[in-house]
């Protein structure tokens, strides 16, 4: 069985290692030290590029390469920490914040010492209030020994971290939301370009980044980092030519829920299978495995055919889903489709912002459409059409079969590719929040389809056998288009 | 909505503790009005929900306009307009905590309150007729590990089962 490694997580459990003196005992601030007496800051940058550190909030995007965007010569340059934890199935970030502070704080100095930055500002969710507690006193204490505040540690730097507490808004974790709410107004998010990192809070360069991703930060200077990116695989990213090293490295908080027996935070290396995860949880709680929605509610689902599709970004991206925040959330036989969609739907219909008008009427019209097949009432048309699919000469296209029009399915995926299209990966939205909607929606509709039609022909919510709720990927077009990558070593 | 326009019943201002912490607040921003959210969650706190009056206050100390900082308090779920009961629960909903029958927990606090969910524009729907229970629903609280999970006020509590939630209210 895979194991742990436990390395963010490694003194989580240590009593009192929320105070500074327990957490020094345990090297803590001494990576900071090492950072600042060893490595110039371009150094530091160039250890965390090097890494290939991705980060862990949701876009897994490079952090060293988002470091290389911000201009050097605008000051002052700001560090927005972005904990406001509120994606459907995660809950890593709580753990850090209530257990282990200092860790947070620690990284935090050293993005600040990399990247110039003398202000931070926490963006922690409102309903963490043990969190903020713990972090505030973390915070005050690292003040009172000097390792924040004017001339840290006799270097001549000045880092000021303050926490800011949201107020309950899941679009406040989106990286302008967050922005303009900490600004003091609506957390709608703003159009990019300009992005944050060349104009962000206050109109200066801002560096948001998740609480996940600043934590790795230690370890990285601590260990250096040619043994970070043993842990993890790097693939082979195939679009370049040659290919380029596309690493997928380090430890991952895996947050598992849902159906499983022992669900959790553990951190285990990137790159280890559905299957596995299940297995370190605990095992599966009931018979079969029906669903998995692999990176927190936005992220499309993986049916049982897909188990073996590894949990890192460069996998679950090739397999048209995403790693997302890395909340796995685990459905067993028993579990409606139809009636999971309608949750999350009513999730995303409650928290749009409002600004666009594909998402703030298009969502709500979704979670209708649902809620009318769950209550019964889905529609279907008396006639039929020619039916797609893997047509005699093996491509896709007419089989010269017909098939029965669902009218409610039709429109459900029209309406939810108009928010935004996952077919062309484009949104008419102006943050990817429309994604988010439609992601689930659409992938939930298509993989499970045989269910969704068997609960319209019915009237009722109808929960079809694992086997029969989902057609095989080879008849499937919402497979059609998925990839496994190869290790850059291998090729 | 005009300033002049505000019906004030009962003036608000902070008190001193308050004061104190809203000064040190005010100095960690190059603007003043970045100081909106945590100034707002004070002033809950001191009051229990957001009445004109401290609107107009908050409007005042950031120096903005009331209609801003309506504005913001329209916005997110944690500011309340109206009164709300001594104990505001709030009841997961989300799917790891369907997954793990949240709606046996819901069901349990309603028939033993002895009320409706409040939604976020009729808090009273909710609200015991003795003013000590708001109940609520939210989304994710981020601890779907331990689900079904409930807040009472600002503490989580975990794993419920009726039997719990029985137990959570009469140590109240
Ligand atoms: C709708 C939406 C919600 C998001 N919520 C969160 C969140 O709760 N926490 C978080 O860290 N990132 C969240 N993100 C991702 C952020 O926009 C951003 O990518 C991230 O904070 C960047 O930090 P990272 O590079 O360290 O991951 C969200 C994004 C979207 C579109
Ligand atoms: S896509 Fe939705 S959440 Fe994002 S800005 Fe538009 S309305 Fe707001
Ligand atoms: S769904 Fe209830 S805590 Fe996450």
């Amino acid at each position: 069985m895979v194991q742990e490694r436990r390395i963010l997580y490694e003194h989580l459990d240590v009593p009192d290692i929320n105070t500074f003196d327990v957490f020094r005992q345990y090297d803590g601030y001494t990576r900071f030290e090492k950072a600042i007496a060893e490595y110039q800051p371009e150094d530091i940058a160039k250890m965390v590029m090097d890494s290939g550190l991705k980060g862990r909030g949701g876009a897994g995007f490079s952090t060293g390469l988002k470091w290389s965007f911000v201009p050097k010569d605008i000051k002052p340059c700001y560090l927005c920490c972005n904990a406001d934890e509120s994606e459907p199935g995660t809950f890593s970030n709580r753990y850090v914040l209530e257990k282990n502070p200092h860790l947070l704080i620690e990284g935090i100095l050293i993005c600040c010492y990399a990247m110039g930055i003398e202000t931070t500002y926490i963006y922690i969710r409102g309903e963490f209030t043990l969190g903020k507690k713990m972090l505030d006193a973390a915070i005050k204490e690292a003040y009172e020994k000097g390792y924040l505040g004017k001339d840290v540690r006799g270097t001549g730097l000045n880092i000021d971290i303050y926490s800011h507490p949201g107020a309950g808004a899941y679009i406040c974790g989106e990286e302008t939301g967050l922005i303009e709410s900490l600004e003091g107004k609506r957390g709608q998010p703003r159009n990019k370009p300009p992005f944050p990192a060349v104009e962000g809070v206050f109109g200066k360069p801002t560096v948001v980044q998740n609480v996940e991703t600043l934590c790795n930060l230690p370890f990285i200077v601590g260990n250096g980092v040619e043994w970070y990116t043993q842990m993890g695989p790097t693939y082979a990213d195939t679009r370049a030519n040659p290919p380029t090293p596309d690493p997928n490295t380090g430890t991952k908080l895996y947050c598992i829920s849902g159906d499983v027996n022992e669900p959790g935070v553990y951190e285990l290396d990137l790159g280890l299978t559905c299957t596995e995860l299940i297995e370190v949880a605990g095992g599966l709680r009931g018979e079969e495995v029906k669903a998995v929605i692999p990176g927190g509610s936005s992220a499309p689902i993986l049916t049982h055919y897909e188990l073996d599709t590894r949990l890192d970004f460069t996998s679950l991206t090739l397999a048209k889903s995403m790693l997302g925040s890395g909340g796995i959330i685990v459905m067993n036989e028993t579990r409606n489709i139809v009636d999971c969609l309608l949750n999350i739907m009513k999730f995303y219909a409650h928290e749009s912002c409002g600004q666009c008008t594909p998402c703030r009427w298009g969502t709500p019209w979704v979670r209708d459409i649902v809620q009318r097949i769950a209550d019964g009432n889905g529609r279907k048309s008396t006639m039929t059409r020619p039916k797609f699919g893997v047509a005699e000469n093996g491509r896709w296209g007419d089989t010269g079969e017909t098939e029965d029009i669902y009218e409610d399915l039709d429109l459900l995926e029209s309406v939810a590719n108009n928010i935004a299209n996952v077919d062309t990966m484009t949104w008419n939205t102006i943050c990817v929040f429309g994604i988010a909607v439609s992601w689930p929606a659409v992938s939930y509709m298509r993989k499970f389809r045989p269910e969704f039609e068997a609960t319209i022909r019915e009237g009722q919510l109808v929960t079809l056998p694992v086997a029969e709720a989902t057609v095989p990927p080879e008849e499937n077009y919402a497979y059609q288009q998925r990839f496994v990558p190869k290790e850059f070593a291998d090729l | 909505m005009s300033d002049e326009l505000i019906q004030i019943e009962t003036p608000f201002a902070f008190n001193e503790e308050n004061q104190r912490k809203f000064d040190e607040l005010i100095g960690r921003y190059p603007v003043k009005e970045a100081a909106m959210l945590p100034t707002l969650h004070l002033a809950q706190k001191q009051v229990g929900y957001i009445t004109p009056a401290v609107m107009k206050y908050v409007a005042e100390q950031l120096e903005v306009s009331v209609m801003k900082v309506k504005d913001v308090v329209t916005f997110y779920p944690m500011f309340f307009e109206e009164p709300v009961g001594e104990y505001v629960i709030r009841v997961c909903h989300t799917l790891p905590c369907a997954l793990r029958d949240c709606k046996v927990v819901l069901e349990h606090l309603k028939e033993k309150l002895g009320t409706d969910i409040a939604s976020e524009t009729n808090l009273a729907k909710g609200t015991t007729a003795d003013g000590k229970f708001t109940l609520m629903k939210v989304e994710c609280l981020a601890s779907c590990d331990v689900a079904p999970v409930i807040m009472v006020n600002d503490d989580l509590h975990k794993n419920l089962t009726p039997e719990k939630v029985d137990e959570i209210l009469d140590n109240l």
